[in-house]
């Protein structure tokens, strides 16, 4: 065993550390500090995004010839560690995370070439179309069509859950090209160069948050030409589980949650128990503080030995384990950020939630972020596999660890 | 970054796993567990052949000079096999306490005793329902003439009906001292017992009891027994992530196999997430059991991450084990199955040295 990183890990996170000290603006570290959510303010995180391009480090997990950083698996979980620590609005997943790993593994050297500056660059924004309103956990039911004309499709259908959308220019979004045989075959993967197709439609959806991070897509007869598609033809399920392996591993939630925890005893610093003492003093939140705290460095651990290249990680059921962990973790930590400000969370502050806003939140940044991020964190047990679909994934390898 | 184990301990823990399958499956454990003596000579003097009475102290002392990892290798498997004999006992307690001792002690003489297996060392050191914490403890000592004069109840002291030699803690002029007591001295009164998952121990009164001076092994011993509590700590805790791991594949084995409704229960969701959180539950504790492995070693394990070890073991190993016996329904109520065992050591190990309660409360309290 070995639990140093080794001393030129720590020259690179020095190197890190100094540039994320000083390289995002104000408003940068605003949207950070105001972040409620997986998915940052659009405008901000989309600026960060294209600073971090300029320094070479926007795809740290992307291969080198494609715009990577070549990092080490280690040197990835430092960079994540440093960039969470701080507080900094996470790049918006859909581009860097999903399509363009794809492109890269499975794309032709066209659609590389056409796609993948764009989204290492910052430039586009890709909304990710997989979700109908009758297809979430069961998404190989999905109902969209697309038919083939000429060298075009025809697509007619909808996509919900769609995140961002109305800030999109581009879509990467599954189809039914058939329907015939069994419900995963039959699924096309298409990428659809704009938006604002003839026939296309975004309505975004208010969340209960308050704010309109998803969005529902209609289609009606819309043409787009079928050089988008990635993968033949009906084989789109195939393509689309390739896509989730680059959901897994080698990440680093533990310190956001972390950061949590401080900010959860920093409140409770001031926040009468009712029992005379502060919270913090209180034997009931040290008991509730205490068992979070133990749950997300039993998190943390299980993250490090993920990085460190210990089996835990081949286990098939690691995606889903990890999965679940942070989500439920997240909920846990946002639910006792609400209690531990009280009262203070209740005041609906939408506007002086965005960044660059004239009005002066009511309390502290907290009391301000508590309620949203609770009522948003909610969605993180639902999306990208519910964790009961999660559970039933993880229930199929037990008894075959190693 | 490394949390895996070394070829060496990995040979080690395959000797011992293979030791144990040979020697010790669960019908010979219970025959030795129902037995008399309530553990094993024989099964202890191979342990002394394979090194492993001599692995956790210093090869000055004439041990081996193990490391906690090499520790960890061998205790999940005891763990495992629900090992009935005094390893925590006498080799990560009483003999650990032992080797705080000064050469040419008394105590050190012991020492050389336990490391070869002729001697069996016990820590008599929690008192009345628990002692979660050194600071609690009220025997007490007192000088008299050359010597002490030692008063006090000890309970739950594991091996101490077994033990030839007891390290005792006292206060002494208020600080914490250990003291290497033969228990058949005038003034101390043992009653053994079996403990619900298979070990002996015992409660042991001391009145007024006269000791020679040569008897202290350390005066002002805090933080050196700290020390000792702590990697005993990590002893237990790998031994019910062991039993964790052994229920977690027996129930994922029953569940598969047992039809109800004319199919395996392992197909009922209800069934399957219950599976699903067991093996969440397992992947936590062990992940933070190797990880608190290499701090110790590494001499950084803070309190706050001991506490956290002993806390989630005991939290998560409970709930692993109560998901266990649900999902065996009326077998896993038996005292025939392994199941019902190897709940009962994980509880008992979450009782010994302060529960999950006070540990995840100490999480909290510690800033």
């Amino acid at each position: 065993m070995n639990i140093d990183f080794g001393s030129e890990l720590e020259t690179f996170r020095a190197e890190v550390c100094a540039f994320l000290d000083t390289a995002p603006t104000p408003a940068i570290r605003e949207a950070g500090r105001k972040l409620t959510s997986v998915f940052a303010q659009f405008d901000q995180v989309m600026e960060w995004h294209r600073i971090l391009y300029h320094q070479g480090w926007s795809a740290p997990h992307w291969p080198k010839e494609h715009g990577g950083t070549g990092w080490s698996v280690e040197q990835k979980y430092i960079f994540a560690e440093e960039y969470r620590k701080r507080d900094l609005p996470p790049l918006l997943p859909q581009g860097v995370g999903m399509v363009g790993p794809l492109l890269i593994d499975i794309g032709t050297e066209e659609q590389k070439a056409k796609y993948l500056p764009g989204i290492l660059k910052g430039e586009d924004f890709w909304a990710q179309g997989y979700s109908e309103p009758n297809s979430g956990s069961d998404l190989a039911s999905l109902q969209c069509r697309a038919v083939a004309d000429g060298d075009d499709y025809i697509i007619n259908g909808s996509k919900i859950w769609t995140t961002y959308a109305h800030h999109a220019n581009r879509m990467f979004m599954l189809v039914r090209t058939d329907s015939s045989g069994k419900k995963q075959q039959g699924i096309t993967f298409l990428l659809l160069d704009r938006m604002d197709y003839p026939g296309m439609t975004v309505r975004p959806i208010i969340g209960l948050d308050g704010f309109p991070e998803q969005c529902e897509v209609f289609f009606e007869d819309v043409r787009v030409p079928q050089s988008g598609r990635v993968g033949a033809e009906n084989d789109g399920w195939s393509v689309a589980k390739h896509l989730l392996k680059h959901e897994r591993g080698g990440g680093a939630q533990s310190p956001t949650l972390k950061r949590g925890l401080e900010r959860i005893r920093e409140a409770a610093q001031t926040t009468p128990s009712g029992f005379g003492t502060m919270l913090a003093e209180d034997p009931v939140f040290q008991r509730d503080i205490g068992e979070l705290e133990a749950d997300i460095a039993s998190f943390e651990h299980f993250e490090k030995l993920a990085v460190s290249g210990h089996p835990v990680a081949a286990d098939p059921a690691y995606p889903s384990i990890n999965k679940t962990m942070n989500s439920e973790l997240t909920q846990r930590v946002t639910v006792m950020l609400t209690q531990a400000v009280g009262n203070e969370a209740l005041p609906l502050q939408l506007e002086a939630l965005r960044v660059g806003a004239n009005v002066e939140p009511l309390g502290s940044d907290l009391d301000l972020i508590a309620m949203p991020w609770y009522l948003n964190s909610r969605a993180t047990t639902i999306y990208a596999g519910s964790n009961e679909v999660q559970r039933d994934l993880i229930a199929r390898t037990v008894g075959r660890e190693g | 970054m490394d949390f895996t184990f070394s070829d060496e301990q990995q040979m080690l823990r395959d000797s011992v796993s293979a030791f144990l399958l040979k020697n010790y499956d669960f019908d010979r454990r219970n025959a030795i567990v129902r037995s008399d003596a309530g553990w094993s000579r024989e099964v202890w003097q191979q342990f002394a052949k394979l090194g492993l009475l001599a692995l956790p102290f210093a090869e000055d002392r004439g041990g081996l000079g193990g490391s906690m990892a090499d520790l960890v290798a061998i205790a999940e498997p005891f763990g495992a096999h629900l090992l009935a004999e005094h390893y925590t006992a006498s080799a990560m307690l009483g003999g650990a306490a032992l080797a705080l001792a000064g050469d040419g002690s008394p105590a050190a003489g012991w020492l050389d005793k336990v490391i070869t297996g002729e001697a069996i060392a016990a820590l008599a050191y929690e008192e009345g329902p628990g002692t979660p914490d050194p600071s609690l403890i009220q025997a007490v000592v007192e000088r008299q003439g050359s010597g002490f004069s030692l008063s006090g109840e000890k309970r739950m002291v594991l091996g101490g009906g077994d033990a030839d030699v007891l390290v005792v803690v006292a206060r002494l002029e208020g600080a914490l001292a250990l003291f290497a007591v033969e228990p058949a001295v005038q003034g101390i009164t043992i009653r053994p017992y079996a403990t619900i998952d298979g070990r002996r121990a015992a409660n042991i009164a001391f009145d007024t009891v006269a000791i020679p001076a040569e008897a202290l092994i350390l005066a002002d011993a805090g933080d050196a027994l700290r020390g000792v509590l702590d990697r005993a700590i990590l002893a237990l805790c790998a031994e019910s992530v062991g039993a964790m791991g052994a229920l977690l594949r027996q129930t994922a084995e029953y569940a598969a196999t047992r039809k109800q409704f004319g199919v395996p229960i392992a197909t009922f969701q209800a069934v399957a997430h219950r599976l699903a959180d067991m093996k969440i539950a397992y992947t936590k504790a062990r992940a933070t059991l190797l990880y608190t492995t290499a701090l110790i070693d590494t001499g950084r394990a803070t309190p706050k991450d001991i506490a956290i070890l002993k806390g989630q073991t005991g939290k998560l190993g409970r709930a692993l084990g109560e998901a266990a016996i649900q999902t065996h329904g009326g077998v896993g109520m038996t005292d025939e199955l392994s199941v019902s065992h190897l709940h009962k050591r994980i509880l008992a190990n979450d009782a010994l040295l302060g529960n999950a309660e006070y540990h995840l409360r100490k999480v909290g309290v510690l800033a």
